[in-house]
């Protein structure tokens, strides 16, 4: 690689440095200087974990060649307070507990570093406008804002500095706001994830995933990669030890695929090398010889008679069935006086937490396996491992690094292995960090789920009896879906204590991208169907939505679906506060006028817009428009 | 992931074109490069090595504006924050906030150049369709027999279809001119899946002069982005509007009409509902600031959209 050299001032110190021509900022930043600060959520433009100044400029520099940098000043998130020390907008995040999971956080301090800069009297939207270029998957955005409103105020001398220390828990610590023991470590950037972590001496690995969906694997030619100079090994599932198979239920995924490959993006081989572009480019030299086979792509099909069979084990494709039968369903539909029936669909959805996956794997002196990953079940990879390299539990190590931004997608063993598996090879530190595609293409995703209905009530609004039956594509590896239509089937009818119950939850193998845990772990699917039917019910049946559900909430002493007593039940607390809050008015869908009181009233959100900059007073700064 | 052989960082126009007339096959230029990284990435180009990257944001020659008479030329560096931050673009080219405003976020804008965003010629773009409502015209230069050689064109001509134009192998573009529209009242529709950071399904360009009074059109401009291959100058609604009364109505009508410019092959239906409401939007807002001379909240149809 030709090199060319670059001298900047970064956070006050000149920095002269050898790279390579094309090299971005980001990994200039990262790779040359360790400041791992600023981080690479998507590499493309879209995240803004990357965001630095660049002679004053909020710029995103995974979108800057570092060579064009040459000559400027930088300043990312590590220069803005003294080391040990935390800057106004930084303690405002502290305060309001504005980081969650924290990945996000340096990017979003430093938009909001540049919001003060640039409009120290930015309205509440002009705020919003500001930041839109930096993206949070866990907070909801609420508290970041108001960190910056809190800081704005603290800055502008509206607020005094007070404002920023943490409020005394007084009597309890109950309702009182205590600040997060993480987020000092978070707001300056200085929470190492996976990917920021770098040990002496380690390699870079590469995938090479599979361009089919369903496609039988006859020959894999390493030859040409691993002749590369640079490259430390290539590892398929020739190179597993033991007995090659992991999940969260059923362990039918292959560490990398074995004989067939059930999914695009699965992986099929790695390299371990020198550098990451050398990874990449020896991944693109493995040859794979594929025989494509007829794939499956909806549940449906996956059900039908002769259709192509997934995983061997499983003939009939059927991952999981959960049944629940309570009562007499025939019985609660003869005694309804309204049946009503829909079908409703949800579709496949991602993750997306703003740290791609990332590990780092290294055999230590006394020969323990040890990898260190954003995993969210340790433990449980811990034993899958052992099994999968034949070494006893004490041999096999996990370490849990900080999660950027889990949500359930990081609960499968997707990579670790693969990890384990080239240190185990070349006894060196293996690191793998995914790009945003690779994150998108690999990982679970929230199962695609089909909810067939039939509801029965009687006119006063009980409902007599339930059929349900949802359809959910697992895609192509089990995962962790038989827990997610367990969970499917438990939530199914809601918080309503229904006497007659029939429901089956099933989820199928196809060809599409596995699917997994996601938030609510199969409650969502099931809560839209039901919660759909409830107010279609209340609008056939003339009663006020909230009314309905009162009518069959359950109480302390109800029978939940699955037979259990309750002891205790705070749906109607719930109902009571979300009335009071959407400022409900009382009655009947379709008893109302056309302009509802409770629609865009206090409270409620006003559509997103842009140009609040253009409001700003005379004198602002900015009023160019 | 993209890699380079060679960076080239040229300090003048001269230095810039021998450069990139001995440039080997597949070298290209760069300006903000916020079109060309995330092109070298899985799912587009992939892998991509570069024999030669060469960087022009550093050309004295092609920084800076100057306003000659009616029309202003932008350098070729000019980017999508300058019309935000400077109030003098601001005020000759009143519809460049409220595009810059919708375009990507402050933090690209700071890097995307109007030049680079013409010459990547995406249906999407946003900076065409204002470009071509104020006759904008493109500045191409090469070197020949070792001078500087310079021709304009039209940027409606420029562009010929998604990705192309009519850039020759050894031409950058130095500059864009534009009309000046001070005085014009303007408006930018955009819709897309979300605020910031996103790329247009549809968009829309208006400008509107009043005759003193306030009751007349005297001029309008108005351009469609993002429903066809290339962007659209309304020129139709145009001739019908001026020396008109401004009347709601009458906008109503013309602008019932224009869902037949959908030219694009996916989401036609959606595109052909969102268009005519978008050109009435832009009409009725670059009215509204044409005769107070105050921008309103920009855009609040194009979220309800
Ligand atoms: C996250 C994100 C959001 C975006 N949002 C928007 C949006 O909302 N609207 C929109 O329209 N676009 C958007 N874009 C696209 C992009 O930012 C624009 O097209 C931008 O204007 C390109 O300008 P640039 O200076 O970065 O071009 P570059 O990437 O440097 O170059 C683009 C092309 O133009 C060529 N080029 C550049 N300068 C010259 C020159 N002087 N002479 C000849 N050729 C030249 C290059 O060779 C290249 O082919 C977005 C991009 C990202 C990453
Ligand atoms: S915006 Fe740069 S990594 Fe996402
Ligand atoms: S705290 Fe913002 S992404 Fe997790």
């Amino acid at each position: 690689m030709p090199e060319i050299d670059l001298s900047l001032q970064v956070n006050g110190r000149k920095v002269t440095r050898r790279a390579d021509p094309g090299q971005r900022l980001l990994d200039f930043l990262r790779d040359e200087l360790n400041l791992t600060g600023t981080k690479e959520g998507c590499g493309a433009g879209e995240c803004g974990t990357c965001s630095v100044f660049v002679d004053g400029k909020l710029v995103k520099s995974c979108l800057m060649p570092a060579a064009k940098a040459d000559g400027a000043v930088i300043e990312t998130v590590e220069g803005l307070a003294k080391p040990g020390t935390l800057e106004v907008i930084q303690r405002a995040f502290h305060k309001t507990g504005a980081s969650q999971c924290g990945y996000c956080i340096p990017g979003m301090v430093m938009a909001a570093t540049s919001v003060l800069r640039e409009a120290p009297e930015a309205s509440l939207d002009e705020i919003k406008e500001r930041m839109g270029g930096n993206i949070c998957r866990c907070t909801g955005y609420s508290k970041i804002i108001e960190a910056v409103e809190l800081a704005r105020d603290v800055v502008s001398g509206k607020a005094t500095p007070a404002a920023l220390e943490e409020d005394g828990p007084g009597e309890s610590y109950i309702g009182t706001n205590v600040r997060r023991l993480d987020a000092p470590s978070k707001v300056t950037g200085r929470l190492k994830y996976a990917g920021d972590m770098v040990m002496p001496d380690m390699l870079h690995m590469a995938v090479l995933r599979s361009p089919h969906a369903h496609a039988e694997i006859l020959s894999i030619d390493t030859s040409e990669a691993e002749a590369m100079e640079g490259v430390a090994c290539v590892i398929t599932s020739e190179d597993v030890p033991g007995t090659d198979g992991f999940g969260v239920f059923v362990h039918d995924q292959p560490i990398m695929a074995r004989g067939k490959v059930r999914h695009v993006g699965e992986a099929v081989a790695a390299v371990a090398a020198e550098t990451e572009t050398l990874a990449r480019l020896a991944a693109r030299k493995i040859k794979v010889e594929y025989r494509e086979l007829p794939g499956l792509f909806s549940p449906e099909d996956a059900l039908k008679d002769g259709a192509p069979v997934i995983h061997d084990y499983a003939p009939d494709n059927l991952v999981k069935h959960i049944p629940i039968r309570k009562g007499d369903v025939d019985k609660g539909f003869a005694e309804a006086d309204l049946i009503i029936e829909d079908e409703f669909s949800t579709q496949q959805v991602e993750h997306a937490y703003l740290e791609p996956e990332a590990g780092l794997a290294y055999v230590d002196a006394d020969d323990v396996v040890t990898v260190i990953s954003p995993s969210q079940n340790i433990t449980h990879h811990r034993h899958m491992l052992s099994e999968i390299i034949a070494k006893p539990i004490n041999k096999v190590r996990f370490i849990m690094s900080p999660v950027g931004g889990g949500f359930g997608g990081k609960e499968d063993m997707i990579y670790q292995g693969m990890l384990a598996l080239a240190a185990m090879k070349t006894f060196r530190p293996v690191r793998l960090v995914f790009t945003r595609e690779e994150s998108i293409i690999a990982s679970a995703k929230r199962h695609p789920s089909k909810v067939r209905y039939r509801m029965g009530l009687k006119s006063d609004g009980r409902i007599t009896a339930i059929k349900f039956e949802m359809l959910s594509d697992g895609g192509a590896y089990g995962m962790s879906s038989e827990g997610v239509m367990r969970k499917a089937a438990i939530l199914s009818c809601g918080p309503y204590e229904v006497d007659n119950i029939q429901v089956d939850t099933r989820a199928v193998y196809t060809n599409n991208t596995p699917s997994g845990a996601f938030r609510t772990f199969g409650g969502m699917q099931a809560q839209f169907a039901t919660e759909s039917m409830v107010d279609i019910a209340a609008e056939r049946l003339g009663l006020d939505p909230f009314e309905i559900r009162r009518r069959n909430m359950m109480r302390a002493g109800s029978l939940t679906h699955t037979q259990q007593r309750l002891d205790s039940a705070s749906i109607d607390r719930v109902l009571e506060a979300a009335e009071r809050a959407s400022n409900w008015e009382a009655g009947a869908v379709g008893m109302r006028g056309p302009e509802r009181g409770d629609l865009n009233g206090p409270g409620t959100r006003a559509p997103c817009t842009l140009g609040a900059r253009f409001e700003r007073p005379a004198g602002g700064k900015e009023k160019v428009a | 992931m993209l890699t380079c052989q060679r960076y080239e960082t040229p300090r003048t126009l001269a230095e810039a074109l021998a450069l990139w007339e001995s440039a080997p096959d597949g070298a290209r230029l760069i300006a903000g490069a916020t079109d060309v990284l995330p092109w070298a990435r899985d799912g587009r180009a992939g892998d991509v090595d570069l024999p030669m990257m060469i960087d022009l944001s550093r050309v004295s020659e092609l920084s800076g504006y100057e306003r000659h008479g009616g029309r202003v030329r932008l350098g070729a560096n000019v980017v999508f924050q300058d019309f935000l931050e400077d109030p003098s673009l601001a005020a000759w080219l009143p519809v460049m906030p409220y595009c810059s405003v919708w375009f990507a976020d402050d933090q690209i804008r700071q890097q995307a150049t109007l030049a680079g965003n013409l010459v990547n010629a995406s249906p999407a773009a946003d900076g065409t369709p204002p470009v071509i409502a104020l006759d904008g015209e493109i500045e191409l230069c090469r070197i020949s027999n070792g001078a500087v050689m310079c021709h304009t064109m039209p940027v409606a001509e420029f562009v010929t279809g998604p990705g192309r134009t009519r850039l020759a192998p050894n031409e950058l573009v130095s500059a864009v001119t534009l009309d000046v529209a001070e005085g014009y009242g303007a408006s930018f529709q955009k819709v897309g899946q979300r605020r910031s950071l996103v790329i247009s399904v549809a968009c829309v360009a208006a400008l509107v002069k009043t005759d003193p009074t306030g009751t007349r059109f005297e001029d309008v401009r108005i351009a469609l982005g993002g429903v066809g291959p290339v962007p659209q100058r309304l020129g139709d609604v145009e001739e019908r509007l001026k020396g008109e009364v401004i009347d709601a109505g009458l906008i109503a009508d013309v602008a019932a009409v224009t869902a037949d410019r959908v030219a694009s092959r996916s989401r036609v239906e959606y595109r052909r509902r969102v268009v005519p409401g978008f050109v009435r939007a832009a009409l009725e807002e670059a009215v509204d600031r044409a005769r107070s001379d105050r921008p309103a909240a920009a855009n609040k149809e194009a979220v309800n959209a």
